[in-house]
């Protein structure tokens, strides 16, 4: 299934337009594809956990977009980079993601015998699926851990130039912006949809 | 009325050799000592605390702003990234309750000198004159204790100052901009186009973005990332707009300053000054008035956080009215998809807007009503549209690569002003020892009946735009509210100049003084409250 993501720009790489954008923002996009600091928030058990379930959720786990989700929440958790709030029944989100790691480990030891990381795939996916299903999820309100789930996830795969260059998007427009917007209007630098009708929304995606 | 460089000249002061900002003018800014009995010390330099700044600063008032966060460098601080933006939103612990409560951060909450003005669109639509009568004309909301009439020669005049683009304004109080309308992109062009099959009137603007240079503010380059802050200077927010005049007419701008109580005297209720956290250390800022500017968390929270034996429940709160009746718009966004590329992302996220369903239709069961606008999502706000249709894993990652095909369009809605709607202090402490906010928020029926009306039409809209598929996220907007100006002190908590009712010398001048919200973007208003406050306060009103 993940094959209907990939392919829809021949040729278009994100990254071959930095040389058009500013200082600040190169420094920092291209950090992110190069080695990433050693995780300092999730414990070795957490790690493994976390890496299982950020590449189920962002679609990783057959065709690797080479993203390291985990590593980027791991950074972002280390660092107090959180929005802040929390929701008055849930902790915060560094608690909350230790928690919820927990009760994936022990949700895949009732289920198949093994720690989460350990599980099969459709297991990993099918302990998941309840957790999205569920209204009340280990005492938290199921929907609230999807979300903080869901927003982590997703702030660090969309922040990755190859996860833009499958969308199609060219990334930073600093100082260069842009000079034909409309629609069916293409930059030089943009590569039109190899597969324009392909509509996730209609068939079975 | 003088000309706007007259009036303020900040738009001049900014550099014209491609860097943004006036490092000689901050260097050389004129610097208060704590124990010096300044005119006025603010608090927050957002969309009120700047605006009050600069007009007490030409006025000739001895005034420093205080900021939490720090003193902003468009060249060196900001990013074409969402992810990399974090750092303009305040994230300091907050607790959020209710039956529907409102997730804070990224969406409705900026830090820094220019506040949230630093990553809001742009929208700057006037209120409409019915806003000021909700309760007189329709039995819900409040009255304001002044009307349209009142603001209107502020709106004018911040018009010119920021300034704004748009097509001539049909809705409200009819009237023009200074700036022709911006061209527009995909996502502009999809909503134009489905409007009209339609006949609904839909327009070009407002937006707080010069079509063409302004001073020295360089035309905009329509990148995309409004949200993340302008790199240009391109568009309007008080770091540009407001503090370079403030500045070179000898105000101070004191930035990385958490100002954590007011202080006032227990035997005349007086305020004396204000107390700050900067550099570690605790320090008192003296001064004859004081002006409140932390929008519409922080400000109640401040006022909370300031009781003492003459106002022990907090100060300003003999009547029990702090924090009540925060408001926050509902926002439902509703997308749309078409074979063709829209690639809405190469347009200022905000292009169109319809003002069409903003009054109170008596042919419907609700009060109140919505404004219909494009937003343009970037990937992460994007992926959070489609994750929240519960797509998770191939399925997440199918859709995200079909987003070049996608037009966005959001709703604000009018939701109520109600009591419970509240700022309390939490159990929890920040990392100085302060009590946290705790926001409790839950709708009523008129609100879910707007939302449902308002996703309704977006839907519409793109079907007659030719969508074949549409999806909708259930979001919230911006907040107003939360010391609010009454009649008087068992309705409110300010009067209609921001005076408190309580201390004499105390103002708020920021959103948090607004009784309703409309269905417009509240920065204009908000900067409007405080231009005719500090009119007020300087006898030019």
């Amino acid at each position: 299934m993940t094959a209907r993501a990939t392919g829809r720009f021949p040729g278009f790489d994100v990254l071959s337009q930095a040389q058009h954008w500013d200082q600040v923002t190169t420094d920092l996009i291209t950090a992110r594809t190069g080695p990433q600091p050693a995780p300092r928030f999730f414990t070795d058990g957490e790690q493994a956990a976390a890496a299982a379930l950020l590449n189920q959720l962002t679609g990783q786990c057959d065709e690797p977009l080479g993203v390291p989700v985990m590593e980027m929440v791991d950074a972002r958790l280390a660092a107090g980079e959180t929005d802040g709030w929390h929701y008055a029944d849930m902790p915060e989100d560094g608690q909350a993601w230790r928690e919820t790691l927990g009760y994936l480990d022990q949700d895949a030891h009732d289920r198949c015998g093994s720690g989460f990381a350990g599980a099969a795939g459709h297991d990993q996916a099918a302990i998941i699926q309840a957790v999205q299903d569920a209204k009340e999820w280990h005492g938290m309100p199921g929907p609230r851990v999807w979300s903080l789930w869901t927003r982590y996830a997703c702030t660090a795969v969309y922040s990755h130039p190859d996860a833009w260059s499958e969308m199609g998007f060219p990334g930073p427009a600093y100082p260069r912006g842009y000079k034909n917007a409309g629609v069916g209007k293409l930059e030089p630098f943009e590569v039109q949809d190899a597969r324009p009708a392909e509509d996730p929304v209609g068939d079975d995606g | 009325m003088p000309s706007v460089r007259d009036r303020n000249e900040s738009a001049w002061l900014l550099p014209n050799d491609g860097s943004r900002t006036n490092h000689g003018l901050r260097r050389d800014m004129r610097r208060f000592a704590d124990n010096d009995e300044i005119d006025m010390v603010i608090v927050g330099c957002g969309a009120g605390g700047s605006v009050m700044a600069q007009r007490l600063a030409r006025a000739g008032w001895r005034v420093a702003a205080l900021d939490a966060g720090p003193f902003w460098d468009p060249d060196t601080d900001w990013v074409s990234d969402e992810a990399g933006s974090h750092g303009l939103y305040w994230t300091e612990p907050r607790v959020i309750a209710g039956s529907d409560p409102v997730p804070m951060g990224s969406n409705n909450s900026g830090r820094g000198v220019g506040g949230s003005m630093i990553h809001y669109a742009g929208y700057t639509p006037r209120f409409h004159p019915s806003d000021f009568a909700t309760y007189t004309n329709d039995g819900v909301g409040a009255d304001w204790p002044l009307d349209y009439e009142d603001l209107r020669p502020y709106y004018t005049a911040l018009e010119q100052e920021l300034p704004v683009a748009g097509e001539h304004w049909p809705w409200g109080d009819p009237h023009g901009y200074p700036y022709r309308p911006h061209p527009v992109g995909g996502n502009g062009e999809i909503f134009l186009r489905g409007a009209d099959k339609l006949g609904i009137t839909a327009k070009v603007g407002p937006v707080a973005i010069a079509n063409g240079r302004f001073g020295n503010r360089p035309h905009c380059i329509y990148r995309g990332f409004c949200l993340q802050g302008c790199k240009v200077n391109a568009k309007a927010s008080p770091l540009v707009t407001h503090i370079p005049d403030a500045l070179a007419r000898g105000a101070e701008i004191r930035a990385n300053a958490m100002v954590t109580q007011v202080v006032t005297d227990q035997h005349t209720g007086r305020a004396l000054g204000v107390l700050y956290l900067r550099d570690g250390r605790e320090h008192f800022q003296r001064a004859r008035m004081v002006a409140v500017a932390g929008y519409s968390i922080e400000t109640p929270r401040l006022l909370l956080n300031s009781a003492s034996s003459r106002f022990p429940d907090g100060l300003c709160n003999d009547f029990d009215q702090v924090g009540r009746y925060l408001m926050v718009q509902g926002a439902p966004q509703t997308a749309g998809r078409f074979d063709a590329e829209v690639r809405m992302y190469k347009s200022p996220p905000p292009e169109v807007s319809s003002e069409a369903f903003y009054e109170t239709d008596p042919a419907r069961d609700y009060k109140r009503g919505f404004a219909i606008q494009t937003v343009s999502p970037l990937p992460i706000t994007w992926a959070e549209h489609v994750a929240a249709q519960g797509h998770w894993g191939a399925a997440l990652r199918e859709y995200m690569s079909d987003y070049v095909h996608w037009s966005c369009l959001g709703s604000l809605c009018e939701f109520l002003a109600l009591p419970d709607n509240r700022v309390t202090l939490a159990e929890e402490k920040d990392a100085h020892g302060l009590p946290v906010a705790q926001f409790s928020y839950s709708q009523c029926d008129n609100d879910r009946a707007l939302a449902k009306a308002a996703q309704s039409v977006m839907e519409d809209i793109l079907h007659a735009a030719g969508a074949d598929e549409v999806i909708t996220i259930q979001r919230y907007a911006h907040l107003v509210g939360g010391a609010r100006m009454a009649a008087d002190e068992r309705h409110g908590v300010v009067d209609a100049n921001c005076r408190s009712f309580a201390v004499p010398n105390l103002y708020i001048t920021d959103g948090s003084a607004l009784p309703t919200q409309g269905s417009a973007n509240p920065a204009l208003t908000i900067m409007a409250v405080a231009a005719r406050a500090a009119d007020h306060l300087t006898g030019t009103g």
